[in-house]
């Protein structure tokens, strides 16, 4: 895909995702980064510091739209945010120590647990 | 669906804290984004209703996708073009996304949650 029609996807992927992270509470870049590297051939590397680009303005605006409505207490989430970031940049240097791999299993199998409940929390509870 | 009592409003204290950095010390070990680690943490651990730890998790990727950002941005891989297409859309979703947020139930919200871990988790396994 190339020129205006895959700039068109992408602005069409994009309001998709937004919509997504808004409602989900996350960034997006999990559906974003294989959009870019299947459809428009950008590499792993390059798709993801991409995809981080859109996260950026899409949860500033998403937090904007919550204040209004009375959701959420963004000074305490920007500041949670931060010391998240300082372990963000911790785990990204335990990566290149550890078996990915193996730890992607891990964490795939907790988030399996984790949907499991929830969907069942959502479906028996009143 | 936890019997843990929620931080008091604006207190960031020392289990709060370390959920934020045990949320951003996974998603830099696994690659994956903060809101997929620590929304779960914020519901299971620290006893928030989906809705608030969904508006936390938010704000919270502003600080930790900007640090990102200008690690990436140094090496010089973003494609300024495709983000900036991709953010039109994006924004505009976030919207209507956040705008749903805002109103929705409790439980189809969980459910919609639950359903795109389960989806996220075969992600992480397949790829």
């Amino acid at each position: 895909m190339t020129g205006v029609v895959l700039y068109a996807s992408l602005v069409g992927f994009g309001f998709f995702t937004g919509g997504a992270a808004g409602l989900l509470g996350v960034g997006g870049g999990i559906m974003m980064v294989p959009f870019l590297t299947l459809v428009a051939g950008v590499s792993q590397h390059a798709a993801q510091a991409t995809s981080l680009l859109v996260v950026l303005p899409t949860a500033v605006v998403a937090t904007i739209v919550l204040h209004r409505r009375g959701v959420g207490d963004p000074a305490l989430a920007l500041r949670f945010g931060a010391i998240g970031a300082v372990g963000g940049v911790v785990g990204a240097l335990l990566a290149l120590a550890l078996p990915g791999q193996l730890l992607r299993l891990i964490f795939a199998a907790f988030l399996l647990v984790v949907a499991v409940r929830l969907v069942r929390d959502g479906v028996t509870s009143r | 669906m936890t019997d843990v009592s929620p931080p008091r409003r604006g207190r960031l204290d020392r289990r709060f804290a370390a959920i934020g950095g045990a949320g951003g010390l996974l998603s830099g070990l696994l690659g994956v984004g903060g809101g997929v680690v620590m929304v779960p943490l914020l519901v299971l651990r620290a006893g928030y209703r989906q809705r608030e730890a969904h508006a936390m998790s938010l704000g919270a990727i502003i600080p930790i996708s900007l640090a990102s950002v200008v690690t990436y941005g140094v090496a010089g891989e973003v494609r300024v073009g495709y983000a900036l297409a991709l953010a039109v859309g994006s924004v505009f979703g976030a919207r209507v996304g956040a705008g749903v947020l805002a109103r929705i139930q409790e439980r189809p919200l969980k459910i919609a949650f639950g359903l795109f871990l389960g989806a996220v988790s075969i992600l992480l396994v397949t790829r």
